[in-house]
């Protein structure tokens, strides 16, 4: 367990922002903290019921939301997307 | 007995070498110092500048600049200008003077460094009265700014600022250490004279003395035009230097020093000048917008002046065309949302009519930028000063030192670009920054953003830690100029009451 900077672009966000989660946390608690510091922020809420998903900035596949991520093999400050799927 | 004609003397003089007879040529012009790119010394003695200036006559000149500069100044010490003037004119001036005067300054090493190590002596002989200007330059604007300080503590950042770990002057200045502080004499003279004074700070100068004319600022407006018709002449340096280069075999070189310097430049100038032109600027003393200005001036006219001088366009011309219409306006927000980290008085620039301004110059505005100001908007109707302000920091650019940005809003396209080395991974806002880091990695990766600093300990976990490691106070730090007045127009416009405002 280990503090694991990213950097992730919200949907809707001008810009990338850094994030400090757990290397423990999963994909799914990824999206949450991404989300929680910036809906609301700089980006409106998303509609109710939106599915958001994350991936690697160049990828076309989304993550899976279970996986840790230190599973889904992820180097530090690694960027990622969240999008509504 | 009469003095001889300039003409009859000039060339001659401007034109006169020696041979070393106690060090070689070597030992005179090191190569790290003075790279003569194996042409010969015959070769570069070709040199000849298009404006040509005897000594006495730049004295001379530079003297009645001064007085006219400094009478203007003095006659309207008592309009009281800047105390009536608005936030946005201050955000500007604060911006302008906390960036500029210690980066013309610094500019004096670099011309003396070319007035040293130039292989031509008529470009030695050009380089002196270019240290001239800059230190003139330095020392005319630190004074102008310094009249403001009795209004305002926020120009003691017109001294105070290069001495500083602030991210904007980290920014700055490493974009200034590659093209003018870090290179031999003929890279610098291509790098500052083509890439930026050339490219932006002369034409710049000229657009911004007309806005501040406009606005009423005549002491600015009259200090700007002494300075720009300095950049007008020094900046010329730069065109028989890539000549020589591209008539003997050295255009790649010389191209790549160019796109390089044009884009770090190209960067720097978003974010000043172009948040200057499009958000700063009051409205109704608007000239033009950026993109507008940079494609005439910039694209259009430098354009033609990079091609004429037998080069091409950079590579990434393209991308600049996008550019210009889009990163400038993603780093506005984040300048106005992150505001305490900055040292002067930031404005938002997007009332009701800003907006109107911004969408007509910018189709798409509303639909992209706009999406993000509608929910700090928002947040300030409801009373929600805590959340304008992001706690997630940026991702910064570790090459222009800026924010990583891409499209905002409805038609949202996140932009990064990354090199893995060492087992850290660098990102860029944009293909260039990547490109002019890949091409010298061991020049650029031992550099830290100010993030990176953040999550490697250099600055402490807390927030007073990152705010004394860039040098700011309690009482420096950025709030909105306006204590979130503007957006007394959204009001007006949906008939409903504000929240009472409380300063933040």
């Amino acid at each position: 367990m280990a503090d694991f900077p990213l950097a992730v672009n919200v949907q809707g966000d001008y810009g990338y922002k850094v994030i400090v989660v757990d290397d423990g946390n999963t994909i799914a608690e990824v999206i949450d903290t991404a989300t929680d510091q910036i809906v609301g922020v700089l980006v409106p809420p998303f509609p109710e019921g939106t599915v958001l998903r994350a991936r690697l900035h160049d990828a076309g596949e989304p993550l899976d939301n279970t996986v840790t991520v230190k599973e889904a093999d992820l180097v530090q400050m690694e960027a990622l997307v969240v999008y509504a799927a | 007995m009469a003095l001889l004609k300039m003409e009859d003397w000039y060339d001659l003089a401007r034109e006169t070498n020696w041979t070393p007879g106690y060090v070689t040529e070597d030992e005179l012009f090191p190569h790290p110092m003075s790279n003569n790119f194996d042409i010969p010394v015959e070769t570069w003695e070709t040199f000849d500048e298009p404006y040509k200036i005897t000594y006495r006559d730049y004295v001379q000149s530079q003297r009645d600049k001064d007085v006219g500069a400094y009478s203007v100044k003095a006659a309207l010490a008592r309009a009281d200008f800047f105390r009536k003037a608005s936030p946005h004119w201050k955000a500007l001036l604060a911006l302008h003077f906390s960036a500029v005067c210690w980066a013309e300054f610094h500019s004096a090493s670099a011309f003396a460094r070319m007035t040293r190590f130039s292989r031509s002596p008529g470009m030695r002989n050009m380089a002196t009265f270019g240290t001239l200007d800059e230190i003139r330059h330095g020392q005319i604007q630190i004074y102008f700014a310094y009249e403001f300080l009795k209004h305002d503590a926020v120009f003691d950042w017109c001294h105070k600022s290069s001495k500083t770990e602030n991210w904007i002057i980290i920014s700055l200045r490493h974009a200034l250490d590659d093209i003018a502080h870090t290179r031999d004499a003929t890279s610098a003279a291509i790098m500052l004279n083509m890439g930026l004074e050339l490219a932006f700070t002369n034409l710049q100068f000229v657009a911004l003395s007309a806005d501040a004319a406009k606005s009423g600022d005549h002491s600015f407006a009259t200090m700007l035009q002494s300075i720009q018709t300095d950049e007008a002449r020094h900046a010329q340096i730069g065109e028989p230097m890539v000549r020589i280069m591209v008539e003997n075999g050295k255009k790649k070189e010389a191209q790549q020093l160019v796109d390089i310097a044009f884009w770090r430049m190209w960067k720097q100038f978003a974010a000043l000048s172009g948040i200057g032109m499009d958000y700063y600027t009051p409205l109704e003393h608007r000239e033009h917008s950026l993109k507008e200005f940079m494609e005439e001036w910039v694209i259009g006219q430098f354009g033609r002046t990079v091609e004429a001088l037998g080069l091409d366009l950079p590579w990434y011309w393209d991308i600049l065309k996008h550019d210009i219409s889009t990163f400038h306006h993603a780093n506005q927000i984040g300048v106005y949302v992150y505001r305490a980290t900055e040292w002067w008085r930031p404005i938002a620039g997007v009332s009701p009519a800003e907006r109107e301004w911004l969408e007509e110059k910018y189709p798409g505005w509303n639909e992209t930028y706009g999406k993000c100001w509608d929910t700090v908007i928002e947040n300030i109707r409801n009373g929600d000063y805590d959340k304008t302000v992001p706690v997630a920091p940026p991702l910064i650019c570790n090459m222009c030192g800026l924010e990583v940005t891409g499209i905002a809003g409805g038609k949202w396209k996140p932009v990064n670009h990354h090199v893995d080395i060492d087992d850290r991974r660098y990102h860029f806002c944009s293909e260039p920054c990547k490109w002019i880091f890949e091409l010298e990695p061991q020049r650029y990766k031992g550099h830290k953003s100010i993030i990176d600093r953040v999550f490697d300990g250099t600055i402490g976990p807390e927030a007073d830690d990152f705010y004394e490691y860039m040098g700011q106070s309690p009482a420096e730090r950025g709030v909105d100029g306006y204590d979130y007045q503007w957006i007394d127009g959204y009001d007006d416009k949906s008939g409903e009451a504000a929240p009472v405002r409380a300063a933040v």
